[in-house]
């Protein structure tokens, strides 16, 4: 009984605080994100290209972005290039999740493109299709929406990860966890509820991204239609 | 119309054909038989370039195709192709699949091209299926519609691979009976397949490759009934 009192003690002393951290939190994982997938495309494009340099420079992010933890690289962006940059914590971690979910996202795309059976550009090339056209029309369409499934994963994985930005003063969920607990001297009842907060926002999240898979997937309409 | 000489094509060190030289008229119907791997579907995939020969030349319409210089896209326009595994585009309806390629190479209208897609779906039986998406159509009907949306194009040729090997034996049928029609209109064709009986009926000559070579070639009743060569013989004895 004196857990359950504690958690609402919890919620109607910190509800508010919790809710605007929440909305830093989802504003954070948007923002980066969104560059995220601009970074996805561009390097899959360059994993996909015949231009060894493109293949290789993709390579290089890759490989850098993925040995290497997100902590160092939000630490890196926020107080290694402070002397060079002084990019306020918001943008800096909002970057740093971006240039990091950004190289798991290229591979995403990279192997959906693939995975389109050969097929399909053949067929598009045998009908006079450029490739560029082809992979405009053909391909993409159908790797798009293959890639769906395990892109909300890594979202979900990226909104996780957002965390992270609470060591460098982003008051996200987190952080004011951290603040909460640190004056109440109750972390497991203060940890249970920040759970709670992301598990929300996470269930949210993966009913939208099931709305739009299922909503994408023409080619198995639920009615016939006939005209 | 197609004319070939020379062509060689490997894979590696694999030769897969050899010294190539065959000639395609106007309104010809040529099949393209041979055991698995002797390069007849490699043969077939040069004159679209979907393979590109190491050695040898290609007219199409007395035009030197020339890999470097020529607009390939330009003559595969005029070279329509149909799969063994129809490769129609799984996302978009049967029309869609017909009307991408004059909409978006060709530049055609589009109220044009749905009405050349509603008459070549009409000729291939299928007029009903305009809105149905290709996962919703037996193997048989996926041909079918692979062919007319190779048709759309208006080619010159058709190119055949193997176009009824994937299919249930039931629906082979339907699928040569519109390539009879197709024939007799005088569309030029070149078809590899295992149908000896449409080989027979439809084809004007027909081709053995073995090993890379053309060994034999004539009219189907020659070579049905008096294959020369020996391997044509034995290929003919295990395949009828």
């Amino acid at each position: 009984m004196v857990f359950l009192q504690n958690i609402a003690d919890i919620f109607s002393e910190h509800g508010v605080a919790f809710l605007k951290a929440s909305w830093m939190t989802i504003s954070i994982t948007a923002i980066s994100l969104l560059f995220a997938m601009i970074i996805g495309l561009i390097f899959a494009s360059f994993k996909i290209s015949s231009n060894r340099i493109l293949n290789w420079i993709a390579d290089i992010y890759i490989g850098i972005i993925r040995g290497t933890p997100l902590i160092v690289q939000i630490m890196f962006l926020y107080y290694g290039l402070a002397n060079i940059i002084n990019l306020d914590s918001f943008t800096a971690g909002a970057l740093a999740l971006g240039v990091h979910t950004g190289a798991y996202i290229a591979e995403i795309f990279r192997g959906s493109v693939q995975s389109i059976d050969r097929g399909q550009m053949e067929a598009a090339r045998s009908l006079g299709m450029s490739s560029s056209l082809a992979m405009r029309r053909i391909i993409f369409p159908q790797a798009f929406k293959r890639s769906i499934p395990p892109l909300a994963n890594q979202f979900i994985i990226g909104l996780k990860d957002s965390s992270l930005v609470a060591y460098i003063s982003v008051t996200d969920l987190y952080n004011t966890a951290l603040g909460v607990q640190g004056e109440n001297y109750m972390p497991f009842e203060t940890y249970f509820v920040v759970g709670i907060y992301y598990l929300v926002i996470v269930l949210i999240f993966t009913w939208i991204a099931k709305r739009m898979e299922q909503k994408m997937d023409v080619s198995r309409p639920k009615e016939v239609s006939v005209a | 119309m197609i004319e070939i000489h020379n062509l060689s094509k490997s894979f590696g060190k694999l030769e897969v054909l050899k010294n190539i030289d065959l000639h395609i008229n106007e309104k010809e119907v040529v099949v393209l038989i041979g055991a698995s791997g002797s390069g007849k579907s490699t043969l077939l995939r040069c004159l679209n370039f979907l393979e590109v020969a190491q050695g040898g030349e290609i007219f199409i319409n007395a035009e030197k195709i020339d890999i470097a210089k020529t607009d390939l896209n330009k003559v595969r326009e005029k070279v329509g192709m149909v799969f063994q595994h129809f490769n129609l585009f799984p996302h978009k309806t049967v029309l869609e699949n017909i009307i991408e390629a004059p909409v978006f190479v060709k530049k055609k209208a589009k109220s044009e091209a749905i009405a050349k897609a509603k008459e070549l779906l009409q000729k291939v039986g299928l007029k009903d299926k305009a809105n149905y998406y290709p996962e919703q159509l037996s193997g048989g009907q996926k041909q079918r519609v692979a062919i007319a949306r190779a048709l759309a194009m208006e080619p010159k040729v058709m190119l055949f691979d193997e176009p009824t090997s994937a299919l249930d034996p039931e629906l082979v049928g339907e699928v040569l009976q519109v390539m009879k029609d197709l024939a007799s209109e005088g569309m030029t064709m070149v078809i590899v397949t295992h149908e000896m009986g449409f080989a027979k009926e439809v084809a004007d000559r027909v081709i053995m490759l073995a090993d890379g070579h053309i060994i034999e070639e004539g009219h189907p009743n020659d070579i049905f009934a008096q294959p020369k060569h020996e391997r044509t013989q034995r290929f003919l004895n295990q395949i009828l």
